[in-house]
């Protein structure tokens, strides 16, 4: 007869652990996979629509500042969307968490499994639509003949907080969602506030100095001059810049994803089947 | 109150439930509301009701229960609560085998996916790997019978093609309990004797079977046990012909 050892039992314990890992990051590819399926469709019309999505949301505009309207300061067109490219992957997950459980209503009323991964797959869809946003920012440095620095070696960790940023907000737009969606209008309307009460128009350095400091309590704001800074100025992002709206979105985690844990083992109670 | 759901293992499938409530809250318009926002009180509750209350349940291994009742008298939370889809406000709730089910109005299927992206979808829930998942979608195409209309979208699916996917993902993973709703009534005759056959073979083999409907002569081919259920309580639970008779008696319009 074998002896079971401790050495025996904590092997057992770290496999079953990595076991339960592998099934959870299996869930949370098909559930973004599904994700990506309903909204973008498929077949050869897919990608067509994935790289003209980001244009029809804010391409149009960025023409007219280039082409159309006279805007002042430096490559207005390309600062304008500094701010327009991010903050549509934080409206976009926002606008995706607000519908992503009543969304999935025939799956979560059949069949139990972790929900908290349903915010988190929906960031991961609307990044994955992002990334051919990034598209927009070649084009506007190529327009106005904005040569690379090395400052842009920063761009994967400002997308990085982008995207941390965007989860984070996806947690508590799923709760609203589920818990007034009535409300879901409204808070698509709020989420839209916070990007005027950010730079996103005019940099932050043709904000009067007044105005300056209560703009960069939004976290926004960071994550707008970030862009500027490694796409528009050519230099490294200010500390803030990265790490307000890093440990804004950590702290709204850290607040959210409790309420989120115990709140999902109800969520077959509150959807409309 | 608590819920334990495993996956079992080797051991026999078993449903154990105590005292078990499951509790709804509704505001003034009978809009569902958390109990989360009750209790801090964001949201007022215009009236509560019991899903289920002081539910006790014994089903053994080799064991098909039947759910009758009227409409709204508990047999579809009771199963989704077995399902481990809603946990219970009070008592507890052990099951020991792994859940195959056909419980929602959908069959459990998106309706945007197709049938493939959906059976790849349901494979990964019900416990499967990606890539297992992924091998088992012709299985699933095959056994579903729905042939080239398994790669077009579900929204253009009927009720029952829809249930044909939703048992079929479900079986994939080799349930050892089944749980079935009233949408298996969806299914037509011919796929309604395979799902009959299949949950004979589970029950042959030590596995569970709960099904819920009005269709009584259906359920009465699928099992010699019923619950009747009223207002989340347990009426009467017997043998399925002095439970349907009981049933019947209380409420002759319906049948």
């Amino acid at each position: 007869m074998r002896r079971v050892t401790e050495a025996m039992l904590e092997a057992d314990e770290t496999s079953r652990g990595r076991r339960h890992d592998a099934r959870r990051l299996d869930l949370l590819v098909a559930l973004s996979v599904s994700d990506l399926r309903a909204r973008y469709g498929r077949g050869a019309w897919k990608s067509l629509k994935w790289l003209l999505d980001p244009f029809f949301a804010t391409g149009v505009y960025l023409v007219l500042v280039t082409f159309v309207i006279n805007r002042p300061g430096t490559a207005p067109g390309l600062s304008i969307a500094c701010a327009t490219v991010p903050f549509q992957l934080v409206i976009a997950s926002v606008v995706n968490g607000l519908s992503s459980v009543q969304l999935r209503y025939s799956i979560v009323l059949n069949t139990r499994f972790d929900r908290t991964l349903i915010p988190l797959s929906g960031a991961i869809t609307e990044a994955i639509a992002f990334a051919s946003a990034l598209i927009l920012l070649a084009g506007m440095m190529a327009v106005y003949g904005v040569v690379p620095t090395p400052a842009i070696l920063w761009l994967p960790v400002v997308l990085a907080i982008t995207f941390l940023f965007s989860v984070s907000v996806s947690y508590p737009a799923s709760l609203m969602g589920l818990w007034y969606a009535d409300l879901r209008t409204f808070v698509i309307s709020a989420v839209r506030t916070l990007f005027f009460l950010a730079p996103g128009l005019v940099a932050l350095d043709q904000v009067p100095a007044g105005a300056q400091k209560w703009l960069k309590l939004n976290p926004l704001t960071g994550i707008f001059e970030s862009y500027r800074a490694v796409l528009l100025y050519g230099r490294s992002p200010a500390p803030w810049e990265l790490l307000y709206p890093t440990l804004f979105a950590l702290g709204l985690l850290a607040l959210v994803l409790p309420v989120y844990r115990r709140e999902q083992r109800l969520f077959a109670k509150l959807v409309d089947g | 109150m608590s819920a334990r759901i495993s996956s079992g293992g080797s051991r026999p499938a078993r449903i154990s439930a105590r005292g078990v409530g499951v509790e709804f809250l509704f505001d003034r318009q009978r809009r569902l509301v958390s109990p989360t926002l009750a209790r801090v009180g964001a949201r007022r509750i215009g009236s509560r009701s019991w899903g289920l209350r002081d539910l006790d349940l014994e089903i053994g291994a080799g064991e098909a229960v039947a759910l009758v009742g009227r409409s709204g008298g508990g047999k579809t939370t009771l199963l989704r609560t077995i399902a481990g889809v809603f946990t219970p406000d009070a008592g507890t709730i052990a099951v020991e085998g792994r859940i195959g089910s056909l419980l929602s109005v959908g069959a459990g299927v998106m309706s945007p996916l197709t049938g493939r992206e959906n059976a790849e979808l349901l494979g990964v829930l019900a416990g499967l790997s990606l890539r297992e998942s992924r091998r088992a979608a012709p299985n699933v195409q095959a056994a579903s019978g729905l042939g080239r209309s398994f790669d077009r979208p579900v929204s253009s699916y009927s009720q029952g093609m829809r249930a044909r996917l939703g048992f079929a993902s479900a079986d994939e993973a080799d349930p050892t309990i089944l749980l079935l709703d009233e949408v298996h009534e969806a299914l037509d005759h011919e796929y309604r004797a395979l799902v009959h056959e299949r949950a004979r073979e589970i029950l042959r083999a030590g596995g569970i079977v709960v099904a819920a409907g009005h269709d009584h002569p259906l359920l009465e081919q699928l099992s010699r046990r019923a619950l009747w259920l009223d207002a989340g309580r347990v009426v009467a639970d017997g043998p399925f012909a002095a439970v349907r008779a009981a049933y019947l008696e209380s409420s002759p319009e319906r049948d």
